[in-house]
């Protein structure tokens, strides 16, 4: 049996250990176009120098010799036939596979800004590559201008801020973390990259990008007539699928990127999908266990994913620490909002008919676990007696034969 | 696998557990890695990581730090490797993870006090020693 792996983030590494367990005997073949493990999760701190590259690593130091994986760095699939089970490779090479996984994630979604195009200084924020770049970015520039203040966005000022560098944030959202965070939540952390010199605009797009005749883009101006200087331009506005090597394959694609179903099996038997690469849900623990569950599916076990609850974060931008988790802004009145505000602690719980649907947790995250359960699981709370925001485990206790926890009895 | 059973009968929430926890591990902060909570029926209810077969502290990490022993069955927490993004505290189905009260950096995590072992493997978990009520005991079990 010869497994082919694309790609070697959060999905693909976890797909390669199940593999390995699964099957001791097997040929298992990664493919990827990063030379390096590395997680996307904590670039800004590679940015910042508080990581090495070596730091960045999630897995085993010696990946490759623990799983027994032929692993080809720093190479790009191309196209794939699977009638023949063939994957194309850059260089025009080949390899045949049994049963391959496409774990290739997304890249940077580049706006049609008009000016963008014609312009060399501007770059994403996804890959080690971007990053060193950006290292050496302040060395030349004193206007550097960031598209986007979701987590990548912010990821992206703060750890310029560590180097002592103010970035200008700019995002069509009213604020920041628009998808994370309320209203009142966000306002905590625009005051407080306002204190560190960080200027941001918030409900205005770039409308252009102005380049000189060096290539260089000298300004931009936003949708509201605001013109401000720019010396490089840093896009973090959404990510898109790497699926283009499959347009060809026969394999169905949405509009988002690789269709696959719950035991990440792709239109073709042989072939099956984790992680960003759907366009669906781009967060780690996700693609973690859709890697999982695809690989013991293609070792022949059957498996499903059952956590299908993807809207949640944490973060700690300015060591100021938030929680957020799925809806946090109620549509309408029918919602019932609890909300404590209290000495740099702020914490809300949206619920309807005793049913938690969101909760935000900010300055105090401790125990904050049972929360997404409540919501996961749509558990009926209103046999709590205690304030929402301090829900916990015990009127849910169940310890199985093996001392587990558990929720279902 | 080793685990701590737990039962609720014999707790009468004295918290001497959470007391060996502090003593154990000698947090700078003082905070423990279990916590004894009370039901809306005002029973006490030990709360202690139960190093699960499937762990979300360990899918949900994204460094790395958080990550099950595959000899010991142990989900151990490697502090210099973490990254402090807390996605485990949100991960966790039972919450048992907090983060420390001091610098807010390291992720209170049961280690089943191997610690205190000669091997450094061995489960020797003070919050059992100390329970005056034999409310909590290492067992043997199944994954």
């Amino acid at each position: 049996m010869r497994y082919v792996v694309i790609g070697s983030s959060a999905a693909g590494i976890n797909a390669v250990r199940e593999l390995r367990k699964t099957d001791r005997d097997a040929e298992i073949i990664l493919v990827s176009k990063d030379r390096n493990i590395y997680s996307r999760c904590i670039l800004h701190q590679y940015l910042s120098g508080e990581r090495t590259l070596e730091r960045l690593n999630f897995a085993e130091k010696d990946f490759d010799t623990v799983y027994n994986v032929n692993w080809m760095k720093g190479r790009e699939a191309v196209s794939l036939r699977p009638g023949e089970h063939v994957l194309v490779l850059d260089g025009g090479e080949e390899i045949t596979y049994d049963r391959l996984l496409v774990a290739t994630g997304s890249h940077t979604f580049i706006p049609p800004i008009k000016g963008l195009a014609g312009a060399t200084n501007y770059i994403g924020f996804r890959n080690i590559d971007d990053i060193e770049v950006l290292k050496e970015v302040p060395k030349t520039a004193k206007h550097i201008v960031v598209l986007g203040s979701g987590l990548i966005g912010i990821d992206c000022a703060t750890g310029f801020l560590h180097m002592g560098v103010r970035v200008v944030l700019v995002d069509f959202a009213g604020w920041l973390l628009n998808k994370q965070l309320d209203e009142r939540a966000a306002k905590t952390y625009i005051d407080a990259f306002r204190a560190n010199g960080v200027e941001q605009y918030y409900g205005v797009g770039v409308s252009e990008v102005r380049v000189g005749g060096d290539h260089k883009i000298y300004e931009i101006e936003l949708s509201d007539g605001t013109v401000l200087p720019c010396d490089f331009f840093v896009v973090t506005a959404g990510v898109r699928s790497n699926v283009e090597f499959l347009k060809d394959s026969g394999l169905e694609l949405s509009k988002f990127g690789l269709v696959y179903d719950e035991c990440g099996r792709t239109s073709d038997p042989d072939v099956f999908g984790a992680g960003d690469v759907s366009g669906l849900s781009p967060i780690w623990p996700v693609a973690v266990k859709e890697g999982m569950v695809a690989a013991a599916n293609m070792a022949g076990r059957n498996q499903k994913m059952t956590d299908f609850f993807a809207s949640k974060s944490t973060m700690s931008f300015l060591g100021i620490h938030t929680m957020s988790l799925g809806m946090v802004t109620p549509p309408d009145d029918s919602y019932r909002v609890d909300v404590y505000d209290k000495n740099g602690v702020y914490k809300k719980v949206v619920s309807r008919d005793g049913v938690i649907v969101g909760a935000l947790l900010q300055g105090d995250l401790a125990y904050g676990g049972v929360l997404q359960q409540m919501i996961a699981r749509k558990i009926d709370v209103r046999k709590v007696k205690k304030p929402l925001f301090e829900i916990d485990y015990s009127d849910f206790f169940h310890e199985k034969a093996n001392l587990e926890f558990a929720y279902e009895l | 696998m080793y685990r701590i059973r737990i039962d609720r009968d014999r707790c009468i929430g004295c918290l001497t557990c959470v007391t060996a926890c502090v003593v154990s591990h000698e947090t700078e902060s003082g905070d423990a890695r279990n916590r004894v909570v009370i039901d809306s029926e005002t029973t006490p209810a030990p709360i202690f990581c139960r190093h699960c077969n499937k762990p979300e502290c360990t899918y949900t990490c994204m460094t790395g730090a958080m990550h099950k022993n595959p000899e010991t069955g142990f989900v151990e927490y490697d502090r210099n490797q973490c990254a402090s993004c807390y996605m485990c505290i949100m991960s966790c189905p039972y919450g048992i993870l907090k983060y420390d009260s001091i610098r807010q950096k390291e992720i209170m995590k049961c280690n089943m006090c191997v610690h205190r072992s000669a091997d450094g493997k061995t489960p020797m978990p003070m919050c059992v020693e100390k329970c005056p009520m034999h409310a909590i005991t290492l067992e043997e079990v199944k994954e």
